[in-house]
């Protein structure tokens, strides 16, 4: 089945399949994608399912539909086109099959093929708009630790991908003790989160008591003890500049 | 420190060429696997002159121990210069195909997907761009060390897919960022502390398509050889029909040292930490 993926800002927002014959998109309640937004007419645009194809329909808005950045009346959908309607892109996604029609039947194209997404049509179109084209993604964190011994370490942020912990004049984080490893332990931010591993030295790694030979995932609030130093980890988010 | 590896690439059997290139270099314990795009060989010829380049600067990096401020593009503060010299190796293999491409009409629209594994003394990096994946076997359990650059992996990043809904979608083979289509790309950097019988897998999604994370984890719990495990794997997804090019590179680590000594010097930790086996072995003896 085809589908439309509404976007703001390059953000998405929501996913419609195409399950009707007949899709219509405004600021009215009863659209089938509705888009509460000024710059959006209340019957703003639809598509219309046609035999195999997907007609799209400029329904006379005040602001005009886009496609690829071209204002349409009309306009028979292909694969990844982007619909502009105000400040909003609808990435249009035909299924294999109909992708396959819409190449030509002369080529044969493989299916489960690798592409890349052209956003750069999308970043285009998004800049003569100028809406400042921001990368889809969660609100970034960082890892901290938070001392809660009496060192007066305070807090330290984890700005490295990996964070020595040690006695060594290279560690991030430089603790002192006469077992006190050179790198006592690293924390790694990975795909999945944030881990700390033992990585040598006489003074054992705890996290919420229990020893550490290897390494754990770090959760909000873990406490960590290396040594007599006790300390909170938690991740907070980080400020986009 | 030992490390034992293997690669592996096989057409498929749907495909006429194989656009999957890998390199496997214990010398430098860099390990790479990139999966090519665009016909007509263009693909093929992606592929390899990415992983051809990174080879060639990272080694020339090293050797010269470049500052990491002299290298490709900004240096990134947040990662170790191992790190760097990968992150700057990927942007510049990005710049070359990229030139490439936008140069010559037969490599019009060539792109590739790539993952780096580094594995230095004391360090791992590991790198990607694309689709093509890195796991980390440690302890039974099976992580991923790379971030997938499609549509779906930031549906699921944002929450609004699940992991099976992503693995199902028609939009899963569609790319955000690859080698080759922009001017600049920026590689996912992630660093660990290596730990002995670590196992890293680098796969293209030849695999991943058709294996789910815990299919490829039991087989790498069952295997200790990288050659048998690598042909397992892509047995796997020849079995399972194989519709696209399938490389593996498997990497064992064993024997990594975690230094017992501490910063006043290995010979006295090491007297020391014997000082205190001993005392330990008397209060043991003495029920203490």
């Amino acid at each position: 089945m085809a589908k439309l993926i509404l976007t703001f800002n390059k953000q998405v927002i929501k996913e419609y399949p195409f399950a009707k014959d007949s899709v219509t998109m405004g600021r009215q309640e009863d659209n089938t994608i509705v888009i509460d937004n000024l710059a959006v007419s209340g019957y703003h645009a639809k598509i219309d399912k046609v035999g195999g194809e997907y007609i799209l329909t400029d329904l006379q808005s005040t602001n005009g539909t886009f496609v690829n950045e071209e204002k349409v009346v009309s306009h028979k959908l292909s694969h990844g086109d982007n619909i502009g309607i105000g400040k909003h892109v609808i990435l249009f996604v035909a299924t294999e099959k109909e992708k396959l029609e819409g190449e030509g039947k002369d080529r044969k194209l493989p299916l489960d093929k690798t592409m890349l997404l052209d956003t750069a049509k999308q970043r285009e179109l998004l800049a003569k708009q100028k809406i400042v084209p921001s990368v889809a993604k969660i609100p970034e964190k960082i890892g901290v630790v938070s001392f809660i011994d009496d060192s007066g370490l305070g807090e330290i942020e984890l700005t490295k991908k990996l964070t020595k912990i040690g006695k060594a004049e290279t560690s991030e984080i430089k603790l002192s003790g006469f077992l006190m490893g050179a790198t006592a332990a690293t924390i790694s931010r990975r795909p999945s989160g944030y881990a700390i591993s033992f990585a040598g030295g006489m003074t054992k790694l705890k996290v919420n008591g229990s020893v550490v030979r290897d390494s754990v995932p770090l959760k909000d609030f873990d406490t960590i003890e290396l040594g007599s130093y006790k300390f909170q980890f938690y991740q907070k988010e980080v400020k986009s500049a | 420190m030992l490390i034992k590896s293997s690669g592996m690439t096989d057409v498929g059997l749907q495909r006429e060429g194989n656009e999957d290139s890998f390199s496997v270099q214990d010398a430098f314990g860099l390990y790479m696997v990139a999966d090519g795009m665009g016909g007509h060989l263009a693909g093929e010829v992606a592929s390899r002159v990415a992983v051809e380049i990174i080879t060639k600067s990272f080694g020339k990096w090293s050797e010269i121990q470049a500052p990491p401020d002299e290298i490709f593009g900004f240096p990134d503060e947040s990662l170790s210069w191992q790190g760097n010299y990968i992150l700057g190796s990927i942007r510049l293999a990005n710049r070359v195909i990229y030139e490439m491409a936008s140069e010559y009409e037969q490599y019009n629209g060539m792109g590739t997907t790539i993952v780096s594994l580094l594995v230095a003394s004391g360090l791992v990096v590991a790198a990607n761009v694309g689709d093509s994946r890195m796991y980390l076997v440690r302890d039974n359990r099976i992580e991923r060390m790379s971030k997938d650059h499609t549509i779906v992996a930031e549906h699921v990043e944002m929450g609004v897919m699940t992991e099976e809904e992503a693995a199902r979608s028609p939009l899963r083979h569609i790319l955000t960022r690859n080698l080759g289509s922009s001017e600049n790309v920026d590689a996912e950097v992630f660093e660990i502390e290596p730990s002995s019988e670590d196992l890293f897998i680098l796969c293209s999604d030849g695999l991943t398509d058709l294996a789910t994370d815990e299919e490829i984890l039991k087989i790498a719990l069952k295997e200790s050889d990288p050659q048998k495990m690598s042909r397992r794997l892509i047995d796997l997804a020849l079995e399972r029909g194989a519709h696209d090019n399938t490389t593996v590179v498997t990497v064992f680590l064993d024997h990594v040292e975690k230094k017992r000594g501490t910063s006043f010097g290995g010979k006295l930790g090491g007297v020391v930490a014997d000082a205190l086996t001993g005392v330990n072995r008397i209060k043991r003896r003495l029920g203490l």
